[in-house]
């Protein structure tokens, strides 16, 4: 069943589209991540023009972390003051974002830097992930227990001044780093149409050191803010929010996520890490390939009235 | 002998005064089968129908067909870029670009036989008729490789939008119904841009332009689509705090609706 979407102008099956929400949603259930970074990509290769498939995906951010936080906030794992410390970051660089992106636009090479930032950002991330847990997973085979954070270690982040105390994640740390990662995690939002929830976690555990429990709670505590004011934006600045794409992919996405959490249980944690930094490592692949091999057509046609980047 | 040959010229004056009185008062009407195509939530295209008669036409010529209708619909001009991409460090990027004006969104013709085949050349460049004698003119940016003609962007710019169906030329969508009614089918792709479309026809006698029409209709998001167009353009801050309520509403309920579960 066809359906159109009247921002992005086309139309589209909307079995596919909530296939595709659901499919993200299962992973990202499975995962406990968001989903951004994958679903972006797969309405770019269902040919969404990538400007209303970024928008949107913040969109469908906002309902995906609202749900997740909620039943953070239920169990207290929430760190507020560091969520609010990261969101002030957060709407800076979605702001500067948000401008990019029209700037990019304009200049027709937006879909260009999504994709580059796409395999950077997934390339470095999935091997990581891959690495990491492949060691992981030596390591259990040969009985080590695997480390844990070591009290008391600082590394030089936390020599920097605009100290504030927080109290839920036991830190006691300056403002910088933290408004410094809010703002980049804002900007890739913008930008890429991600809640930033890959970036920001690792951040947070390695850089920051805040507690792993508080971690996603946070993260998606944030994302929410960032997401909806980068969604208002991008509605005021470029017109390129599909509430209707937005809506399919809502629904599709927090069904898909109850069926991926119960799967996850199932599965051991650096199992489920490995998998996942398999997949980042294939879109990445997938996407460094459209960037390199000869296009069917070298030249692109855009009237004043499309509105994607095709 | 004298009688014939005297009877033969003044028949050849009569029929030949009557030709001209003729050529001048042919005349194309023509009228589009809708003011208005929907765009709703299931449009996949769709076809109008053009249905007009030509007056004060010879009817010999046109028993001996040669009379022939082209009917032309073009969507709203617009500025339109050009991109061609170039590779760079191994990955390929838009480089090198051309601005065009007033290139129309949409064109479609039908007629009965190929263009080609209806008049010459020169004659369709001048009435503007068929994608290859389209208008197709660079917007002037002051710099000097930009106005110079470039015939592989024009030449891409055609066939892209032909194959995105946006330009068309369909030969046998014309049907002369008697020698002075016809009835023409335009098909609307699905990605037919909204707004005004000029509808014209135009009657040929012999490979020569001799008469033409215009008319018009709309096409329009109605509905749900069109209330949400209108909203995300006029009122873009409204519409993305309304997109992000229904997010929060619907993050919300899948939370309440599972938690349960």
């Amino acid at each position: 069943m066809s359906i159109y979407l009247p921002i992005a102008e086309i139309s589209v099956n909307i079995f596919i589209l909530f296939g595709m929400g659901a499919a993200v949603g299962f992973l990202s259930g499975m995962f406990g991540v968001g989903g951004g970074f994958l679903m972006t990509p797969l309405l770019i290769f269902y040919n969404i023009p990538p400007a209303v498939a970024v928008a949107t995906e913040a969109n469908q951010i906002v309902a995906s972390s609202f749900s997740g936080a909620l039943a953070h906030l239920r169990k207290g794992t929430v760190d507020v003051k560091l969520g609010i410390l990261l969101l002030a970051g957060g709407l800076v660089g979605s702001t500067v974002g948000v401008y990019i992106f029209s700037i990019l636009r304009s200049q027709g090479q937006l879909d260009l830097i999504i994709s580059i930032l796409y395999v950077v950002f997934l390339g470095s991330i999935g091997s990581l992930m891959t690495i990491e847990s492949l060691r992981a997973i030596q390591k259990a085979k040969a009985g080590n227990a695997p480390m844990g954070r070591k009290p008391g270690q600082h590394n030089w982040i936390h020599g920097l001044p605009f100290k504030v105390r927080l109290r839920k994640s036991k830190l006691y740390l300056s403002a910088i780093p933290v408004v410094v990662l809010g703002a980049l995690v804002g900007l890739l939002a913008a930008i890429m149409g991600v809640g930033g929830g890959f970036i920001m976690v690792p951040a947070m555990i390695y850089l920051l050191r805040v507690p792993t429990n508080i971690v996603i709670g946070t993260s998606l505590f944030q994302i929410i803010f960032v997401t909806a004011y980068t969604t208002i934006i991008q509605s005021t600045a470029n017109q390129t929010v599909d509430v209707v794409l937005a809506v399919i992919l809502m629904v599709g996405g927090v069904i898909g996520a109850q069926f991926g959490a119960a799967a996850g249980h199932k599965l051991k944690g650096e199992q489920l890490r490995a998998l996942l930094g398999l997949l980042v490592l294939a879109i990445c692949l997938r996407l460094a390939y459209d960037l390199v091999i000869t296009p069917d057509d070298l030249f692109s046609v855009l009237g004043a009235s499309d509105v994607g980047g095709h | 002998m004298r009688v014939s040959v005297l009877l033969f010229f003044t028949i050849s004056i009569i029929v030949g005064s009557i030709n001209i009185v003729l050529a001048e008062g042919e005349s194309i009407e023509m009228g589009v089968s809708v003011d208005t195509v929907p765009v709703a939530s299931d449009f996949d295209g769709t076809n109008i129908v053009v249905f007009g008669s030509i007056e004060g036409i010879d009817d010999i010529a046109a028993k001996l067909g040669h009379y022939q209708v082209v009917v032309t619909v073009t969507g709203a001009p617009e500025d339109t870029i050009v991109r061609k991409k170039d590779r760079i460090f191994g990955i390929w990027v838009n480089r090198d670009h051309r601005k065009y004006t007033r290139i129309p969104s949409f064109y479609a013709t039908a007629s009965r036989i190929k263009l080609g085949k209806i008049a010459i050349p020169e004659v369709l460049r001048e009435a503007g008729i068929g994608i290859e004698n389209l208008n197709i003119n660079l917007l002037a940016e002051g710099n000097i490789e930009t106005i110079l003609p470039t015939p592989q962007f024009t030449d891409a710019l055609r066939r892209i939008r032909t194959e995105n169906g946006l330009f068309s030329e369909a030969p046998k969508n014309l049907k002369q119904l008697s020698p002075s009614l016809f009835r023409a089918t335009v098909f609307l792709p699905p990605n037919v841009p909204i707004g005004t479309h000029e509808v014209r026809a135009f009657l040929f006698k012999s490979g020569e332009l001799r008469a033409d029409s215009k008319s018009s209709f709309r096409i329009q998001k109605v509905g749900f689509e069109r209330w949400m167009y209108n909203i995300a353009h006029k009122h873009s801050f409204l519409y993305g705090i309304m997109c992000v309520l229904v997010a929060i509403f619907t993050g919300w309920a899948a939370n309440a609706i599972f938690r349960k579960n």
